[in-house]
């Protein structure tokens, strides 16, 4: 009776392990891409700062601002232009007094803030991915 | 610096060039038709009976010279986007190493569409060859493409074409070897504006 007993106990625990396995492993699996406002910022700085980093060295750059996983840098500076990207993105284009490189940060239109215009002054938090002919932010929101 | 960052570098620099001579020649004297973007648009595609894969980028940048049908672009890997984060995840850490090869780029040349015709509103057919270079592999392309000139100095750019992982070195394990189609599908989209 006592042998059975510590069976089904075990059997159960072993069902619970599974089962709590299985679900940890579907929930990581099905897991989605962290917003930026969901993640610790790594860097702040301005917009001209993080372009100059880029423009003087790349490869100590990339390694600081888009790091060996992803991180998220704040930038300041004022909206040189808003450019739409396909019909759910947004370009956001900061001024960093350089008139061939900026700092281009893309939102989501459903994170963008409504009263953003060009010429205003705004902080952006997201995910930095390298230099092109700018330096490019992904998954941005308005920071405070 | 490796080599693939050396290349990826002299890429930027060279459209960076570019950009700086036009922007300091009287306009009178520029005989090139330049067009260029940064905001291109490459979509994957992997499909298998186990799951499908796909991500976009929508930071491409590209210059095209419609007077010698000279093109390049370059993506930043890391700006690939995917609905699932761990895909995202393997995708960089373990097959593309995009801390590694943080770029992929393409240079070649556009037959099918002059000079002329690029001022000229219409669809073209037109043929792309060029060296794609991923994981620091470049390998030669060959691909069938569109072009739709638009009023406004507007070129759209479409074009699909198969890239075979083995092809740039990219190792697929074993174990996800039924997840990971051989052959991925690439949709390229670009919309040129005049420099």
């Amino acid at each position: 009776m006592m042998n059975m007993k510590r069976s089904v106990m075990i059997a159960l625990a072993a069902a619970a392990l599974l089962a709590g396995g299985g679900t940890y492993a579907y929930m990581e699996y099905s897991r989605g891409t962290a917003r930026a406002d969901e993640m610790p910022v790594a860097q702040r700085l301005s917009a001209a700062e993080l372009l100059q980093a880029f423009q003087n060295d790349e490869q100590a750059a990339t390694k600081t601002y888009v790091g060996a996983t992803e991180q998220v840098v704040q930038v300041s500076g004022s909206i040189r232009s808003m450019e739409p990207v396909g019909t759910d993105k947004t370009n956001v284009v900061l001024e960093t007094g350089d008139q061939l490189a900026a700092v281009v940060c893309e939102f989501d239109n459903k994170d963008l803030p409504i009263d953003w215009r060009s010429g205003a002054q705004v902080n952006v938090k997201g995910i930095c991915t390298g230099l092109l002919m700018d330096v490019v932010l992904v998954r941005c929101v308005a920071a405070q | 610096m490796n080599e693939d960052q050396k290349n990826n570098r002299t890429n930027m620099t060279k459209l960076k060039n570019i950009a700086l001579a036009l922007a300091f020649v009287p306009s009178a004297l520029i005989a090139q038709e330049r067009f260029a973007t940064r905001n291109g648009h490459i979509h994957f595609f992997s499909g298998t009976a186990v799951e499908n894969i796909e991500a976009d980028n929508n930071k491409v940048t590209s210059v095209f010279d419609a007077t010698s049908g000279a093109i390049e672009f370059a993506a930043l890997v890391k700006a690939f986007e995917f609905e699932k984060a761990l895909m995202q995840e393997h995708f960089n850490e373990n097959y593309m190493e995009s801390n590694t090869f943080p770029k992929a780029t393409f240079k070649g040349k556009v037959t099918g569409l002059t000079a002329e015709q690029a001022k000229t509103p219409g669809t073209y057919a037109v043929e792309v060859t060029g060296d794609l270079t991923i994981h620091g592999v470049s390998k030669p392309v060959t691909t069938k493409g569109s072009m739709t000139v638009e009023a406004g100095g507007v070129i759209k750019a479409k074009s699909e074409f198969n890239v075979k992982p083995e092809d740039h070195g990219i190792e697929i394990p074993g174990v996800v070897r039924k997840n990971i189609a051989e052959t991925i599908k690439v949709s390229v989209d670009l919309s040129y504006a005049k420099m």
